[in-house]
């Protein structure tokens, strides 16, 4: 069965997407905002959901409004803030019970209505934010974004990142900044959140199943007249190593983190796309890749071990959790991997391993009703219009030679490591 | 071959049963349209099973921590070849886990299934241990442990195990320590392994777009041999006493804010199928209406800055352990603690509504019917519930039939000042 979405333009900049669908027990409805990355406005893009999703002007509180969420079946909201490259993306999505399973249909609309009032319709006092909700959801997004320590793993990334790009965008963490929150009030965010309703490009995804009446109410209830439509450019991709550095931070933890970040030059459009992400995943996409074998299983130094591109900007990182006096000896295992592919070290069976392993999981998304939205999205984001057959074509056209031509491009950036106190 | 039936008109799903020669027992769940296929093959043992009575030996073996998570990693040696790279070749995702009762070995793929179906039957029923690739596996696992030592989320969680509990297994760390691990060899290992996994102990689920009669042909083809292994396993449990071993528990490490969880510890044990599973049922929604983001207490808890949207709590447990967690993120953990005490010690129909149950109820239901739309979800739920001999594919009836008397009575017993204890991450002095 061939995944298709019918996409409807409902005004300037916003859009609706079809993915009509009887597979799942549920519908799903979501609205994704499109920012500009950009130091100004990531925190406040990032305070925004947390806000919205504390009342509306008819369920004005989170208590009645979780109230009603549990009396439609446990209707599951979700708001998230995610960096795509250099885009920041504003989502709010709910998911809701079929109710031919639960023997009351047609509750669909109510659950409609309760998504659109969140995000357009807040719960207001002197026609700006409830300065209670802001000041508190201030206060949590502060607590969040200092947690980031908590998972070393990720924090590791993030911290490669920020300091590989720490001269573009790229490098700007996706929940904003402590220091920014103080500048932040009830006025001024509502200002923001109407230039976000004025001038981001929106699109919204309806998966499940639906009829013509549903439809023509979804198109009704979110046609907008707005003029000013906000272009959203497309990264600069810096092709090769910018800093040529190694990082070191001293933590108080038990084991080494360490990550590569190498640049690709290989963005999205490239013809060699397809190729890089091949690469990657011979190097380090499953346990039968070059450093799992190598790193993991002959020498034992790594419980985890894995490399990956970034979609949206030309980068591709090597991450491992390993014992601080192993850094040396990884390094330079990790090191000469690469090297190999560039070399062309590797077979035809690694390559047939990786092109099937990349397609089972892009074909993995039919099975999942979050994941199906989310693929349209990304598809309308990179302005790319290949189905999912050809998408899944397109790794199996991936040659040798080609994934050489990419591992010569790749070229190592920054080496972070975190490692423990020397006490 | 005999097969079986499970239907639920409802929810417009079945389960298929069949045993092979051998005495495995087979679950299918047929998922029509879907690309993914699921197999898990599990044994019904876990951390929790360190002591026991290894098969054809009289004397009772206390093993080292962390033995059935090791064994677990080693399953995956073959003799020469690559077991990974077996899978790998036909696009199969494969892995494994452990937890306090069970050992699971499963593969996704969405083509070459009844391939990989024999492959994970070999693998797991052939294990190749020797003295060398024992020795290889403990500073993988080493660095496994240390990964787990640098997350405050599984400290918290596993000093509450520690301060609840006095004796019981469910309070070691299911991967153990790095002494600990050192300790085990190849055979120890194989006795673990011909104790546990047999047959009669195991079981396979397979989900997914798939044919029933020619999974039962891979499956009895692939089938190891076993002679008379039908036997019981002697698990060895110390008396576990009622009460708690300590009030709270303490730890610095390096995270942001403070981190809690507290415990009740369940004193109603001993249960198994639609009992068991409706007491855990029953348990949830309990904690749903008292702390739930629904609630009262989390609103005002919410308001006043002492929780964030990581506060929420749950039941888990087995026949023998089972425990209430309520944990999150707060500046002041110690005055959570105290709300939470005062709250429980109100009359209960005061923060029990029967209209806030009729309305958990109906999320409960929605809930499980999105879990549905997802084979992980199912297949992860179908071996646990089926260790407590229950079908999955009954759930939701069980769900309808709860009552509201059934949450009155469960509170009073379970959430007592009794069987409470406290544990807190704290950040680091500076």
């Amino acid at each position: 069965m061939a995944l298709e979405s019918q996409r409807i333009k409902l005004g300037n900049g916003i859009y609706l997407n079809l993915i009509k669908t009887d597979k799942f027990k549920s519908n799903l409805l979501s609205y994704y905002f499109i920012r500009p990355l950009e130091r100004e406005e990531v925190t406040k893009n990032a305070l925004l959901p947390l806000v919205l999703r504390r009342g509306t002007k008819n369920l004005p509180t989170s208590l009645q409004l979780e109230k009603k969420m549990e009396e439609l079946y446990g209707s599951n909201l979700s708001v998230a803030i995610n960096k795509r490259g250099e885009k920041q993306v504003i989502r709010f999505t709910m998911e809701w019970a079929n109710g031919d399973y639960l023997g009351d249909k047609g509750y669909d609309y109510k659950v409609i209505d309760i998504l659109r009032e969140i995000v357009f319709s807040p719960t207001l006092e002197k026609g700006v934010f409830n300065s209670k909700y802001v000041s508190q959801e201030k206060e949590i997004l502060k607590r969040r974004i200092e947690s980031k320590i908590n998972d070393k793993r990720s924090y590791a990334i993030n911290r490669c990142i920020e300091e590989m790009c720490k001269n573009e965008r790229y490098s700007l963490y996706q929940l904003g900044y402590v220091e920014d929150l103080e500048k932040i009030d009830e006025s001024n965010l509502y200002r923001h959140y109407s230039k976000v309703l004025e001038t981001s490009p929106i699109e919204i995804f309806y998966v499940g199943n639906y009829d013509e009446n549903l439809v023509k109410y979804l198109e009704d209830s979110n046609k907008m007249d707005r003029k000013e439509i906000i272009e959203i450019l497309e990264e600069d991709n810096i092709k090769s190593p910018m800093t040529k550095s190694i990082v070191k931070e001293e933590l108080d933890v038990n084991q080494g983190k360490l990550v590569l970040g190498y640049r690709t030059g290989i963005n999205y459009k490239d013809k060699l796309y397809n190729a890089s992400v091949v690469a990657s995943d011979i190097l380090g996409g499953g346990p039968n890749s070059k450093l799992f074998r190598h790193v993991r299983e002959e020498e034992s130094l790594a419980y985890y071990i894995t490399s990956s591109t970034y979609k949206y900007k030309c980068i591709l990182l090597i991450d491992a959790g390993i014992n601080f006096d192993d850094f040396d000896k990884a390094v330079d295992i990790i090191r000469k991997q690469v090297e190999d592919l560039k070399n062309g070290i590797f077979t035809q069976e690694d390559i047939d391993i990786s092109i099937k392993s990349l397609q089972s999981s892009t074909e993995a998304i039919r099975d999942s009703i979050f994941l199906i939205s989310e693929f349209f999205f990304s598809k309308v984001l990179s302005q790319d219009n290949r189905s999912l057959e050809e998408i899944l074509k397109g790794f199996q056209e991936v040659t040798k030679d080609e994934i050489i031509k990419v591992a010569n491009k790749i070229e190592i950036d920054t080496i972070y490591f975190m490692k423990n106190k020397v006490k | 071959m005999d097969i079986k039936e499970f239907n639920n008109h409802q929810i417009k799903e079945k389960i298929l049963f069949s045993k092979t020669k051998n005495g495995l027992n087979i679950y299918f769940m047929p998922k029509k349209g879907y690309t993914k296929k699921y197999a898990i093959f599990s044994t019904n043992y876990g951390s929790i099973d360190n002591k026991f009575i290894p098969i054809g030996e009289k004397d009772i073996l206390k093993v080292p921590e962390g033995i059935a998570h090791f064994l677990e990693h080693k399953l995956f040696e073959e003799p020469k070849v690559n077991i990974f790279d077996k899978f790998s070749k036909m696009g199969a995702d494969v892995n494994a886990f452990t937890n306090f009762t069970q050992t699971s070995y499963l593969f996704t793929s969405t083509d070459y299934f009844y391939e990989n179906l024999e492959l994970l039957v070999n693998f797991v029923q052939n294990p190749y241990l020797t003295d060398e690739n024992v020795e290889k596996e403990k500073g993988i696992i080493a660095q496994e442990i240390k990964m787990y030592e640098d997350s405050p989320g599984w400290r918290v969680y596993f000093n509450l195990l520690e301060a609840m509990y006095v004796d019981h297994p469910v309070k070691i760390d299911i991967a153990g320590t790095v002494e600990s691990i050192n300790t085990i060899n190849k055979e120890l290992l194989y006795k673990s392994y011909n104790t546990f996994y047999n047959p009669s102990n195991m079981v396979l689920f397979i989900v997914g777009d798939l044919s029933f009669d020619r999974i039962m042909e891979v499956i009895n083809k692939a089938e190891k041999e076993y002679g008379n292994l039908n036997k019981s396993i002697e698990r060895i449990f110390d008396i576990e006493p009622n009460g708690i071993n300590k009030k709270i528990i303490e730890e610095r490490m390096f995270t942001a804010s403070p981190i809690f969880h507290i415990g009740f510890k369940d004193t109603d044990l001993g249960y198994n199928g639609e009992k068991k599973v409706k007491k855990d049922i029953v348990t949830n929604i309990i904690l749903d209406i008292l702390i739930g983001a629904s609630s009262s207490f989390y609103n005002e808890l919410y308001d006043e800055g002492l929780i964030d949207t990581s506060f929420g709590g749950y039941y888990t447990g087995k026949k023998l352990y089972g425990h209430s967690i309520i944990g999150g993120q707060s500046n002041n953990p110690e005055e959570v603690y105290e709300r939470l005490m005062e709250l429980i010690s109100k009359p209960v129909n005061e923060i029990l509504k029967e209209k806030d149950f009729n309305r958990i109820k109906s999320k409960d239901l929605g809930s499980f019917l999105l879990g549905l739309n997802s084979i992980e979800f199912i297949a992860n739920n179908f071996t646990d519930l089926y260790f407590d001999d229950f079908l999955i594919i009954d759930y939701l009836d069980l769900l309808s039939k709860v009552q509201y008397e059934d949450i009155v009575n469960r509170f009073n017993e379970h959430f007592t000042q009794e069987n409470v204890a406290l544990s807190i991450i704290r950040p680091l002095e500076v």
